[in-house]
This record gives C-alpha cells, sequence and structure tokens, in this order.
C-alpha cells in the first residue's frame, strides 16, 4: 500500500467516521416480533412489560427514525408512551405515511374513516393534502384548545372548499393562519385504552372562539369528523394518530425544539416528567438501557 | 383500476356495510394528575385509607338484610360486594364506552331525582331506598342543586364535597372482610391476609337505583358546568342535541353528550347488582317506585331491567348504535354487546335460585390459571406467576380435569365434585368463582387495563391491523396490571358464599301467598296444600298430580338435575323433596341438568347458541373449558361451518324452580307476552312492536304489552299466559325485532348554505327505512364483505382461491354498482339481501318466538295440569 492510498484510507476513515458522528444514534428499541395477521400482534400490555423503552432511547428518536417504521411498529410504540403534560405553544408538524409491505396501500390506508372517503372520490388524498396544507399545531393550554397552523390554502381553494379569505391571526409576531381549532382533553386513545391519551377533537370545532366556518367546518362534524390522540415521546416531542370519524387515518409527529432542548437532559437524567391523564393502572417498568 | 376508484369502492362499502349493518416510570411519568390513582393499593393491612364518617350509615340496610336472612358473615360481605362493587368500571361507564365504542348514556335521564318515581317504570331498574328526592321532608338534601340533579343517598355529604376535588377516601375501604378462609393457598392456613385492598372495589355511593354506584369527578369544572348547564340541578346543556344551537337537520344527531371535554360531577359505575337485584318474589313492593329494603333480594334477576336502552340513552333512535344496542326485551341483555362479536344474542338475566343443588359436571378438562404458594423454579411469567411483595401468593397455569367447587353452607364447607356450566350455551365453564370473576368484566371492570384492547373494532377492515378482529384477554396480565381485577379475586369466594346463601333459596308460590295472607291477618297460614287445593280449583280437580305425571314423562329428562339412574324413575319421584343434608333443606332437584341440547333439538332463538366470544382466539376464550370448545358440532344448523365451530351451536337445559316468578320464558323471554312499563314520560316508554305477518312486517294491530307487576298475583298471571303460549305454539304468533326508527348516519363533508347543508357529491346521508330486521343489520359481517368486495375488483384470483369463485361475479356487479351509483348503496345491498344472508350474516334466524314445542301435542287437560304441577315449584 504506497502513502498515498494511505491517506486516501484514512481520510476516507476519517469522513466516515465524522458521517456517522454527525449522524443522530439510533434509538436502541425493541419491538415484539408479529406477521401480518391481525392475531399475530402482541398485546400492547405485553409490550409495554416485555420491551420497555428507556428514557434514554426515547430521547434519540427522530422523525426520520419513525418515518421508517412500519404501522405495527409504531403502534406499539405509541403504546409505550404515557399521555405526558397537555402541551403548550406551538409544535412543528409532520405527518408520518407508512407504507404497506412492497408500497402498497393497505384499506386502512384507504379508507381513513367514512368521511374522507369522499375526498377520494373526488380524487384527493388526504395525506397529500395534509403535506401540503399542515405546518404545525398551537396549543392554548390553558384554554384547552388547539388551532392548526396553516401557511397555503390554495389546494382547497382549488377544490372549492374554502370560499373567501380566512382571517389570518398574529403568532409569533407574524400574520398566518389559525385554522381548525380543536377542543384539548385528557381522553380514550381508541388504540390503547391502558392509559390515556391526550385529544385534540374537531367534532364541536364550531364552538370555539375564532371558528371560521369556511374552512373550519372540515374538520369538525359536517366535514372530515377528524380526532387526534398524541402520546409524549418526550418533552417537546410527541407522537400522534389522526382519526377521521374514528377510522384510523395516519401517524404525525409534534415536535418544539425549545422544550426538546431545555428538557431533555433532565427527562433523561430522572425520567420524571409531569402527567396530566389518567396514566392507567399498569406498573411501568424503569430500565436503564433497552436489551431488545 | 386506478386507485381512487378503488379506495372510492372500499370506502363505499364500508359505509354501506355498516349502514346495513344496521339496517337489513420507569417512571417516565411522575403522577401528578389529580385524577390518577395509586398504581397499585397497598395490602389490606398496611395503611389502608379510611373513608370518611358520614351522617347516616350507608351499610346499615345492608347488614340488617344479612341479619334478617341469617347470612353469615362471609355471605354478608359477598352481598355488599355484588350489590355495591363496581371494581373500577366507572372510568369504563364516562369514558370508554363513550369514546372508544362511540355509544353515549345519558346517566340524567336515567337517574334524574325529579324522574325518580318514574324510574323503575321506564327502565325497570330499582330505587334505593335509603335514597330521597331533594327537598322531598326528611331528606338531608333540600334542592336538587346539591346534588346535581340526583337522588341524595347515604354517603353524599361526604362525597359531594369532593365533586372537583381529589382526595375522595372510597367507601369500600372500610369494607370489614371475611374471616379467612384457611383452605385458601394464600392465606397461609388462614394465619396471614394477603387480600388486596377493598379500596379497589370501589364502591362510591348510590346513584338512587340499585345496582349503579356513583363517583366524585375530580376533574368536574363548576364554572363550565354552570355555564353549559344553566345551574347544578339539572344537566340540560349536557344532554342535548346541537340542533338548538344551530338549527342544521344533521345536528338534530349530534348530542353534546358526544363532547368528553365536558366532565360530569360524578362518574357512573355499575355493580353485579344492576342486572340480578330484584324484588323478592316472597314479599314484592306494595309500589314499585318506592321499595322497602325487605321487598328486595340480589339474586333472582331484575325481569323488568332495561339495560340496553339504558345503556344506548344517550343515542337517538336514529343512531346506527341504538338500534344495535337497545332492542332487547325487558330483563334481557346482551352480553356480549359490549364485546360484540356481531351476533345478535340478547339473553335473559339468570336466575339464581337453590345454587347448592345446581348440576356440576365432572371430568371436564379445564385450562386455567390455580392458585399456589409458589413456583419452584418456573420462571416463565405465562405459567406461573407471584404477586410482588406478597409471601407465596401465586397462581400456575394448568390444565386439569379433577377441579372441584367448594361452597360454605351454612357455616359448613362443602365440596361440589365439578365445575358448574353457565351463561344459555353452557359457554362459561371454568369454575364457579372464574364465572363471577368474568361477570365483573362483562360490567367494564378492568376495561382499559385488560380488555377493551382485545375488541373487534367494527371501523378496522384491515385484517393486518389490531381491532380487526377479536383477541382473548389474557387473565394473568389482568391480574399483575388491574387492582381491581386483584381486590375482587381475592374476595370471590365470599361472593360465591353469598351465591349459596338463604337469599338464593327458592321463592315458592304458596310461601309467597303465605306472606301475602299474614300481611293482612298475621294469623293467616297458607302451605303447599292450600295452593294445590287453589291449583285444582282453576285447572282442574287432580291437576297438580296429573301435572306431576306430566312433567315426569315429558319434561324431566331435561328439566331434573336427578337422572333416573340415580334419583328412581321419573314416574314416581317427588320433584319438591327436600334435599336432607342442606342446612335450610333446600329442593334437591334443580329442575334443570345444565347439559348441552343441540339448539336445532329446542328450536328456539338459534343465534344465542351461535355466540363466539368463547371460542378459541376470541374474547372470553379462558374462560371456556376445553370439553365445551371440543363438542360436537352440530350438523343441521344452517349457518357455515365456520359461524358453528369450536363447540357452539347448544343451549343449556335451564332451571324450572320457581318458574312461576320468572316468565316470560326462554333465553330471549320471548314466549309469553310482551312486558312493558308504560312510564308517565312518554320519551322513556321503549316498548316497541314486534309482533309479525307472514310477509315480515308489523301487524297494524299488536296485542296489548302486559304492564310490569311484581306482584305474586301478577307474576302469576304472567307464568299462565306464557305457559299457555309454550304449550300452544301456534297462538303465540310470531315475533321478530325490527328497527323501529328510520336508521339516519350523516356521511361526508356537508358545507352549510344558509342552514341546510349542500353535501359534496350530492349526498350526505344514509337513510335506511324503519322496519328493517335488526338481526340481519346486527349479523351482518360488513368486515369479510369488504375485503371480499376488495378482492373482486383488484385480486380475483385471490378470491377463487379462497374458494369464493361463485360469489365473484355477485361481487364484482355489486362493486361496479357502487361505483357507479354511490347513492344507490343502501338500495343495492338491498336488492342483495339474499346473497348476503347466505355469504356474509353470522345468523340468519330472525324469529324470536318458536321453537320449544314440547308438549304442545299434550291434551288439553294435561296442559293444564303441567300448567298447575310446575307452579308448585
Amino acid at each position: 500500500m504506497t502513502m498515498k492510498k494511505a491517506a486516501l484510507l484514512t481520510l476516507t476513515a476519517a469522513l466516515a467516521t465524522l458521517a456517522a458522528c454527525s449522524k443522530p444514534e439510533p434509538p436502541n428499541i425493541g419491538y415484539a416480533p408479529y406477521d401480518k395477521g391481525y392475531q399475530s400482534k402482541m398485546d400492547l400490555a405485553q409490550v409495554d412489560y416485555k420491551y420497555p423503552i428507556p428514557p434514554a432511547e426515547l430521547a434519540k428518536i427522530t422523525p426520520d427514525y419513525l418515518a421508517k417504521l412500519e404501522q405495527e411498529q409504531l403502534d406499539q410504540l405509541y403504546a409505550r408512551l404515557a399521555a405526558g403534560p397537555i402541551p403548550d405553544g406551538a409544535f412543528d408538524g409532520r405527518i408520518l405515511l407508512p407504507r404497506g409491505e412492497s408500497g402498497k396501500f393497505r384499506l386502512t390506508e384507504i379508507v381513513g374513516g367514512f368521511s374522507g372517503t369522499l375526498l377520494h372520490l373526488k380524487g384527493l388524498v388526504i395525506e397529500d393534502i395534509g403535506e401540503a396544507l399542515w405546518r404545525g399545531k398551537v396549543f392554548y393550554r390553558d384554554e384547552r384548545v388547539l388551532r392548526n397552523r396553516i401557511e397555503d390554502l390554495s389546494i382547497l381553494k382549488k377544490m372549492g372548499l374554502v370560499e373567501g379569505e380566512p382571517k389570518k391571526m398574529q403568532y409569533g409576531g407574524k400574520e398566518t393562519w389559525l385554522l381548525f381549532p380543536a377542543k384539548l382533553y385528557c381522553g380514550q386513545s381508541l388504540l390503547d385504552a391502558r392509559r390515556e391519551s391526550i385529544i385534540i377533537d374537531y367534532f364541536f370545532t364550531d364552538e370555539i372562539p375564532g371558528y371560521q366556518e369556511s374552512p373550519d367546518y372540515l374538520a369538525g362534524r359536517r366535514g372530515l369528523k377528524v380526532r387526534d390522540e398524541i402520546r409524549m415521546i418526550r418533552p417537546g416531542f410527541y407522537l400522534g394518530r389522526a382519526y377521521l370519524d374514528r377510522g384510523f387515518a395516519l401517524n404525525f409527529t409534534l415536535y418544539d425544539k425549545a422544550t426538546d432542548e431545555r428538557l431533555r437532559d433532565e427527562f433523561v437524567k430522572t425520567g420524571q416528567v409531569q402527567e396530566d391523564c389518567w396514566p392507567g393502572t399498569q406498573a411501568r417498568i424503569t430500565v436503564a438501557s433497552s436489551k431488545p | 383500476m386506478k386507485r381512487t376508484p378503488l379506495a372510492a369502492l372500499a370506502a363505499l362499502v364500508v359505509i354501506a356495510a355498516v349502514a346495513a349493518h344496521q339496517f337489513g416510570s420507569r417512571p417516565v411519568g411522575d403522577v401528578l394528575a389529580q385524577n390518577a390513582p395509586p398504581a397499585a393499593s397497598p395490602p389490606a393491612m398496611a395503611g389502608q385509607p379510611k373513608p370518611e364518617a358520614s351522617l347516616i350509615d350507608q351499610d346499615a340496610p345492608y347488614h340488617e338484610a344479612c341479619a334478617r336472612q341469617g347470612l353469615s358473615q362471609s355471605e354478608c360481605v359477598g352481598r355488599l360486594i355484588w350489590f355495591k362493587a363496581t371494581a373500577g368500571n366507572e372510568r369504563f361507564h364516562t369514558y370508554t364506552f363513550q369514546q372508544r365504542i362511540g355509544v353515549l348514556v345519558d346517566w340524567f335521564r336515567v337517574l334524574r331525582a325529579d324522574q325518580r318515581d318514574d324510574r323503575f317504570w321506564a327502565w325497570g331498574i330499582i330505587n334505593d331506598p335509603a335514597c330521597c328526592k331533594p327537598g322531598d321532608p326528611d331528606c338531608p338534601a333540600k334542592s336538587a342543586e346539591e346534588t346535581y340533579g340526583f337522588d341524595w343517598c347515604p354517603g353524599d355529604d361526604v362525597l359531594l364535597k369532593y365533586v372537583g376535588k381529589p382526595g375522595y377516601v372510597d367507601p369500600a375501604c372500610g369494607l370489614q372482610d371475611a374471616p379467612l378462609d384457611a383452605d385458601d393457598p394464600h392465606s397461609k392456613g388462614g394465619q396471614r391476609d394477603q387480600r388486596h385492598s377493598p379500596c379497589d372495589l370501589k364502591f362510591g355511593t348510590s346513584t338512587g337505583a340499585l345496582g349503579l354506584r356513583k363517583f366524585p369527578n375530580p376533574r368536574f369544572d363548576a364554572a363550565k358546568w354552570q355555564a353549559l348547564n344553566g345551574g347544578n340541578a339539572s344537566w340540560s346543556g349536557f344532554a342535548t342535541s346541537k340542533f338548538a344551537a344551530t338549527g342544521v337537520d344533521s345536528d338534530q344527531r349530534a348530542s353534546k353528550l358526544a363532547d368528553a371535554s365536558v366532565e360530569p360531577p360524578f362518574l357512573i359505575g355499575t355493580t353485579c347488582g344492576s342486572c340480578h337485584i330484584a324484588f323478592d318474589p316472597l314479599n314484592p313492593p306494595a309500589d314499585p317506585a318506592h321499595p322497602k329494603w325487605e321487598n328486595i333480594k340480589g339474586l333472582i334477576g331484575n325481569q323488568y331491567t332495561r339495560m340496553s336502552e339504558l345503556l344506548g340513552s344517550g343515542m337517538p333512535k336514529s343512531a346506527l348504535e341504538y338500534q344495535m344496542f337497545a332492542h332487547a326485551r325487558p330483563g334481557v341483555t346482551d352480553t356480549s354487546a359490549l364485546s360484540h362479536d356481531q351476533i345478535n344474542n340478547p339473553g335473559t338475566i339468570n336466575a339464581l335460585i337453590n345454587l347448592a343443588q345446581r348440576p356440576v359436571f365432572k371430568g371436564e378438562t379445564v385450562t386455567k390459571w390455580r392458585k399456589v404458594t409458589t413456583c419452584g423454579d418456573q420462571k416463565d411469567e405465562a405459567k406461573c406467576w407471584c404477586e410482588p411483595g406478597r409471601d407465596g401468593k401465586c397462581w400456575q397455569m394448568s390444565t386439569r380435569d379433577d377441579d372441584t367447587t367448594p361452597v360454605n353452607l351454612g357455616g359448613q364447607k362443602v365440596v361440589l365434585p365439578g365445575v358448574h356450566h353457565i351463561l344459555k350455551g353452557g359457554e362459561d365453564s371454568t369454575g364457579a368463582l372464574e364465572a363471577i370473576q368474568r361477570v365483573y368484566f362483562n360490567i367494564g371492570s378492568c376495561s382499559e387495563q385488560c380488555w377493551v384492547n382485545h375488541f373487534s373494532d367494527m371501523r378496522q377492515v384491515d385484517p393486518e391491523q389490531r381491532g380487526f378482529g377479536q383477541t382473548p384477554f389474557n387473565v394473568g396480565q389482568c391480574r399483575r396490571d388491574c387492582p381491581n381485577f386483584r381486590a375482587v379475586e381475592d374476595r370471590l369466594q365470599t361472593i360465591l358464599d353469598f351465591f349459596a346463601s338463604a337469599e338464593s333459596d327458592q321463592t315458592d308460590l304458596a310461601a309467597a301467598r303465605a306472606n301475602e295472607r299474614r300481611a293482612r291477618q298475621p294469623a293467616a297460614a297458607y302451605s303447599a296444600s292450600d295452593l294445590a287445593a287453589d291449583l285444582e280449583k282453576e285447572f282442574g280437580k287432580g291437576a297438580v298430580g296429573r301435572g306431576q305425571a306430566v312433567f315426569a314423562d315429558n319434561c324431566a329428562r331435561c328439566h331434573s338435575s336427578i337422572p333416573e339412574s340415580a334419583g328412581g324413575a321419573f314416574a314416581t319421584r317427588d320433584f319438591a323433596a327436600p334435599n336432607e343434608a342442606h342446612p335450610r333443606k333446600i329442593r334437591a332437584d334443580f329442575l334443570g341438568n345444565d347439559q348441552s341440547t343441540p339448539v336445532t333439538e329446542v328450536g328456539t332463538f338459534r343465534c344465542r347458541a351461535l355466540h363466539s366470544n368463547h371460542r378459541a382466539g376470541h374474547l372470553y376464550m379462558e374462560y371456556a373449558s376445553d370439553s365445551m370448545r371440543q363438542r360436537a358440532m352440530v350438523a343441521d344448523i344452517p349457518e357455515r361451518n365456520e359461524l358453528k365451530d369450536g363447540g357452539r351451536g347448544y343451549l343449556r337445559n335451564v332451571s324450572l324452580v320457581n318458574v312461576w316468578a320468572t316468565a316470560p320464558f326462554m333465553h330471549n323471554n320471548a314466549i309469553g307476552p310482551e312486558i312493558c312499563g308504560k312510564p308517565a314520560n312518554p320519551d322513556n316508554d321503549f316498548h316497541r312492536a314486534r309482533y309479525v305477518g307472514a310477509d315480515g312486517k308489523l301487524l297494524a294491530s299488536q296485542p296489548d304489552c302486559l304492564r310490569y307487576d311484581p306482584t305474586v298475583d301478577g307474576r302469576f298471571e304472567l307464568y299462565k299466559r306464557s305457559m299457555h303460549e309454550l304449550l300452544h305454539p301456534k297462538e303465540r304468533g310470531t315475533k321478530r325485532t325490527l328497527t323501529n326508527a328510520d336508521l339516519i348516519i350523516d356521511v361526508g363533508i356537508r358545507p352549510l348554505e344558509g342552514k341546510t347543508e349542500k353535501p359534496l357529491l350530492g349526498f350526505g346521508q344514509v337513510r335506511i327505512p324503519a322496519g328493517t330486521s335488526a338481526g340481519f343489520l346486527n349479523g351482518l359481517q360488513h368486515k369479510q364483505l369488504v375485503a371480499d368486495l376488495f378482492l373482486a375488483k383488484r385480486h380475483p384470483d385471490k378470491l377463487e382461491a379462497a374458494g369464493k369463485k361463485n360469489q365473484l361475479a355477485t361481487l364484482q356487479a355489486m362493486a361496479d354498482e357502487v361505483l357507479k351509483q354511490p347513492a344507490r348503496f343502501v338500495d343495492i345491498l338491498r336488492e342483495r339481501r339474499d346473497f348476503l344472508s347466505a355469504n356474509y350474516e353470522t345468523c340468519t334466524e330472525e324469529i324470536e318466538n318458536a321453537g320449544h314445542r314440547f308438549g304442545e301435542d299434550l291434551s288439553e287437560a294435561d296442559k293444564k295440569a303441567l300448567t298447575a304441577f310446575l307452579a308448585t315449584l
């Protein structure tokens, strides 16, 4: 080996190492084995019991990590989370679209609730609309209200679903649409009953101050009947599930960088966090590190 | 085919099918929440919190009842638990049922104090004699504002202080437990009390109706509540539709009860007694709306309760869920309504009478958890588990065929040599203690921790996803994770002791008439001979004796618990003979052998026999014996094999003890007159027409219903009329349950134009006219249909490979039609009704009062004789 080749190899190795260092370390999270059929999925209580996730591993989860998971893995992960505190302030949102095997869509992805089906009839795909429209959520914890940050209404306008120009609201020093108001409360998860989730419920959206019939009705009871539920991965980072007319539609994440950076180390150290919702009665196991 | 049309197809079929379904820390968390219960309650003897003393001791009438009936301490504790313990299901009945399952209960409608006098007639539930209407003389509450519109009940002086606040100590914490059972492996020979804290039995206080209990909601926000309801006395703003506020048509069907952000003042729980507490046939109340404690018993079963309507009380009649849940007859409830198996199979609340004489079955193969004192080397928690922090309190999962049933009778332990067969088909078959524990699941206890995650989600149509179908819940997991389970499990023997107590003793007509006469004239007497004489006056000379012979010849084969091989010939048998060994000498013959008879032999409403929750892989799998599941398939049941396998297809031969008091007949109360309450509030009149003509449609003229009458004469009259129908099948008429309101489902995106909805695609509503078969809707396998329609369009090869080649053309045609004319999908399904019935119905039986024609060929004299004789038992 020549010096030049050796230097090149060293440089390559160094670059590789640097590259690795620049990537966040993936979490070491175990998942119960499963097969295709619903019967093959392990009871969520047992998943929680047998595959506990240490706070240090929760702290490593990123939206990119979640985006690569299959739906069953997301379900298992969600079930091992607690609701945590009802959030306050603005969170960035991202829709997670786990696909079925070989990219084929699954029935649930097709159906997306009864109301969502009608959007399909118009040649629309809910998640595509969501990606284009939705930027995140703003929680008004004290009022137990939530509004969605929307930056582009053009798609909905083209579809004739929005007439006129909804009023913008001041948020974070700039004017934006804060649309689709929802009620915020602790309630039942439609996936995992063992402890409550934080529910974002649009059914009575028209009762919330600032409601604008068009386009806000779209998420309410005369629209898609949206009901979201979220659980905390770590402070400032939540995993959510969106349902349309009680039918599961998609997963999403909510992230507040400032809160995450401020509270992450303490969370890893103590695992302590405020629980605003009923945490259930299943004892949760403390583990120093996971051994999937 | 492109994605969108396929999506539309699948989606529409879901809508259509569901529509048709109606018609045709590690501390990650530091628990700071004010509503959060402790993860595990402390042992009973270790610093258990003490409930605050209340003005009136709510246990006093219970202790008086125990004394009146001579119950032992164990029996009395069991009774108290049976009447009062919700075992934590107040969360189920306030949150889970509404949010997870989607059914709304209007608890104020059921329990409002201002309609207390009408409560029994409307809902069939029994007023708690200890409670009072606020404002009535001597009632501690002077206004409904103080009680949030409910009755005031003993213990409420304490409970009401905690509405909207944490810190309520449940009265169950004050339970004085029964003495330890020295034979219990976990008691260390009766020396160590390792029972779970009684706090987790969760008693709360009475709501004013027996078996329904209330708990203060710490999340309650008084200001919000008052703003919504205009005060505390009424829940009118909560239990109302949005229509008044918006004027939009579909909002007539949008109840504010669905707003789970509203926290009511109380969480409402149910006890086993909610269905089983009933009026004492021996001592009925003078006024059913105002019973006294001595009129009440806890085991005979409430023949009048409208539990299904009660649980659907917050739904409009047009709602899918209402038409699914709320069509059982009085005294009947579908125990698989919550844990839905898509089979229309409501059943009566069993009368628990003379339990010690009830047959048990030896040699049955039962796999279940059994108490042991150590797991030894076994580390697999699925096979053996010891409760942490306890001394040798372990359970081992094992399969055995020598289980017995110990019962304490009059202070003496008796070991019954086998296990019982319980439920209508004998499905519950692992032991009496387990059966009692199972009842707590039925009423929603531990639902969140152990049960609901195993339900079939009616909206989940992807077989690869959780919730597509039932999975069995895990008793071991539930024991580990649900403190309420442990609180009940550690006291099951006391409840069983109560079952075998004097409270379950036979309530003979002769004794009932004697009590009536003594009430009028203390010195009066009325014996069994007097009854026989009176019966013979009514049914003919010698009727009782002749009836006994008729019974021996025609009925005893199924309706005697003592076979001829053990008790001699039926022809010479005294079926009323006492068991001399029993401390109270109750009747020896249980008058039913509890054995399984193929439903096709009995001929009664078949769907109940197809109940599937106890099959392998289904919700209640752990509560059925291996022997039960191995029962031979009943070949002549017309449904497909996969709908009748796994030990299904049978009905248990029931007891005729005190049949005079428990009419109408059959497992669905369908043979006999329809009974009703005729309440003063017409909105709460749930009686529905069920008599149909040959065309299956309701008769224009319906027979009058018989108003609830728990008096001795009232019960006897109902018995006679039911017996007449039983023995004269041609005079029964034909009963079929049809939807009693147009079923309306608002679907899709519906922007407003003024107050009018202008739905996209031109339609926003599925309407299924009243008069559709409720059974057909209940039994439609919409998920299978969706999957097959999908395959028919996308992967016909897979459908053929699944053996459905013959269905392919029809399915493809249906799919094409739905895609072409989505607004017609209800009609499309209706037009294919026969195809759907043949291929996608769990049970095709719709006539509810057919079958059990045994005795129809008897002479009229013999029919009367049989009626007379059975009234003596």
